[in-house]
């Protein structure tokens, strides 16, 4: 009896490593497009739709997210690229900095997603990064930092992150004193990790004790309306920002970010243009062979 | 003082000291039993509090049977009909996976599993059920998805997939539950049964089962809960999808999943949108409590 038992759980190991094995194996690309998009909310969906259309203006000039309903939605940039780099007839879209050698980046209008033809203006898909604050807020400390985040010290790490810096032209001097008023900033979790890195180099040159900085996310609009109300003294945004939040707040694009089309590594897919992706992200186009991609 | 007399103040002076300490430990219960109900009746107005104003700005119709969900519009539109929907859809298809496996594997591990066996696969269990949401997620979203994709076709994520997902995830709760309400049938009914002529598979089905049964739902109660409020396994498998289903290869949003994918950038009435979808997923388990002690009453 034992061994009867034990030669039945043997063959169920064996065939759940079969199932294992038979899964590593190669995956054939489908003609139905795998759209994935992210959260309603999230930074990067925002530009997304706002800069490929798939968000338009109704009759009574209403924006409306268009975005079809059948597509699947990922709850992190981690989890579109894991979702891609699986499946072979997947697209989604995440953004510039994050983008690794696991997923095929697809030319945008025939330009390459690269840093250079961000800074050149030639690749349009891209978004800034925007840092806002009270113009009369008298926090020390938050005027140092800001002058650190324009001078010239910051360029360099900020390309280094996968983001475009602007021209700066003056260095960074560190001041007699460190300032010593503590400095809360939070908003968008797009901007959040450029955001660590450039606060560990200001305490590095400034002297300011890290326990002063408190830098923390959630989410564009929360940064903004925060830096309003005087929750935060620096708010981070990875959008443009609005009528209102521009009339209160000084702004300063930090970086630009560009968003990355993404598809496996399988997909012969040569170029995209607007059109096609607006098309497809709103579900009007739901076959690669529709826009010229052939299915091996 | 004569030592009968000393003998009975001791008595005495043990008797109240010993009622002191039943008043004490009373005190102690009852203030336990307080502070639970509280916790359940604070969370309940939380909720509705938040909810109420949102569905009646929304409109009850409007929030419970509209399928367009948009809450970035200009114009939102709050519509959890196909929540609902999904939310329905994978806790049907969780239980249809996990209660028959989960059910026979708590009869064999009750009434046939050899001993040493026994002492690998009860920690198995434990194990199975101590392992965070999550990571029961990330397996599906790295195995359970590509393979539904492979074999079924679709984008993996599916109805199908979180259900396998989360029938597995709710097979510890029903074999434990059901395991202990089938040893705790008296052994006279197995033997009864046998007496009759029954073989052991009769008499097992037959007889411990059925005198099992208010256990055996109670462990179904359980899953089910489990199924309908886990949250962050289904939002990497689920799809997310706010669309009805047209099969079980396609994707679907559940109730939990709106509200953690979205919490986060909610303002206004998107945030008691999100709320809202809480409390209609409270008053489903709600229904689903009084449904089941209704049923129970009945049996009996």
């Amino acid at each position: 009896m034992k061994k009867i038992l034990m030669a039945i759980l043997c063959v169920a190991m064996a065939c759940g490593i079969g199932v294992a094995a038979v899964g590593c194996g190669g995956e054939k690309m489908s003609d139905t497009i795998a759209v994935i998009t992210r959260e309603s909310g999230s930074g990067t969906r925002g530009a997304f739709i706002e800069l490929t259309g798939v968000e338009q203006k109704n009759a009574e000039g209403k924006k409306v997210d268009r975005t079809v309903s059948t597509a699947e939605v990922a709850n992190a940039t981690s989890v579109v690229l894991q979702k891609v780099s699986d499946n072979p007839s997947a697209i989604g879209y995440i953004s510039l900095g994050s983008l690794n050698d696991k997923v095929k980046a697809v030319p945008f209008e025939g330009v390459e997603a690269t840093v250079a033809n961000i800074e050149s203006g030639e690749y349009t898909l891209s978004r800034p990064f925007n840092i806002a604050y009270k113009a009369d807020n008298d926090n020390a400390t938050l005027a140092d930092f800001i002058t650190f985040l324009k001078s010239t010290n910051v360029t360099e790490t900020i390309n280094n992150e996968g983001f475009i810096a602007p021209a700066a032209t003056e260095a960074y001097t560190k001041p007699a004193t460190a300032p010593t008023e503590e400095l809360v900033i939070n908003g968008s979790s797009s901007v959040h990790p450029l955001m660590e890195v450039l606060v560990e180099a200001y305490v590095e040159a400034s002297g300011v004790e890290a326990s002063k900085v408190k830098l923390s996310f959630n989410d564009s609009t929360q940064g903004m309306t925060g830096a309003m109300n005087g929750t935060y003294d620096l708010g981070m945004a990875s959008r443009e920002l609005s009528e209102d939040e521009a009339a209160a707040l000084e702004s300063y694009v930090l970086a630009t970010d560009g968003i990355a089309v993404i598809v496996n590594k399988t997909n012969p897919i040569e170029t995209i243009s607007k059109e096609q992706l607006c098309n497809i992200y709103i579900g009007e186009v739901t076959k690669w062979s529709e826009i010229g991609v052939t299915v091996a | 003082m004569t030592e009968q007399t000393m003998q009975a103040a001791a008595a005495v002076k043990k008797r109240t000291k010993i009622a002191w300490k039943e008043l004490l430990m009373k005190l102690v219960f009852i203030l336990a039993a307080i502070l639970f109900v509280a916790a359940v009746l604070t969370i309940c107005i939380f909720i509705f509090a938040q909810a109420v104003p949102a569905v009646a700005e929304i409109g009850f119709f409007k929030f419970l049977f509209g399928s367009v969900w948009a809450p970035n519009n200009d114009v939102p539109s709050y519509g959890i009909a196909t929540m609902i929907v999904g939310s329905c859809y994978i806790t049907a298809g969780a239980l249809i996976i996990g209660v028959p496996i989960g059910l026979l594997t708590a009869v064999f591990m009750a009434r046939y599993c050899p001993r040493p066996l026994y002492r690998v696969m009860k920690p198995m269990t434990n194990i199975l059920a101590g392992i965070p949401s999550i990571v029961y997620g990330y397996f599906g979203v790295c195995v359970m998805v590509p393979f539904i994709r492979r074999t079924f076709g679709g984008t993996g994520s599916s109805i199908l997939t979180a259900s396998v997902i989360l029938g597995i995830m709710i097979l510890p709760t029903i074999i434990s539950v059901s395991e202990n309400a089938l040893r705790a049938v008296p052994k006279s009914y197995y033997e009864g049964a046998l007496a009759l002529g029954a073989t052991k598979e009769r008499a097992i089905i037959f007889t411990e089962v059925p005198a099992a049964k208010s256990g055996i739902m109670t462990s179904i109660i359980l899953g089910l809960g489990r199924v309908i409020g886990e949250t962050m396994a289904v939002v990497m498998i689920a799809g997310n999808q706010t669309a009805f289903p047209s099969s079980i290869l396609d994707g679907v949003r559940t109730m939990t999943a709106n509200i953690v994918l979205e919490l986060g950038y909610a303002t206004g009435l998107h945030r008691g949108a999100l709320i809202a979808t809480a409390a209609v997923l409270f008053v489903f388990i709600l229904i689903i409590t009084i449904l089941v002690s209704l049923i129970r009453k009945k049996a009996k």
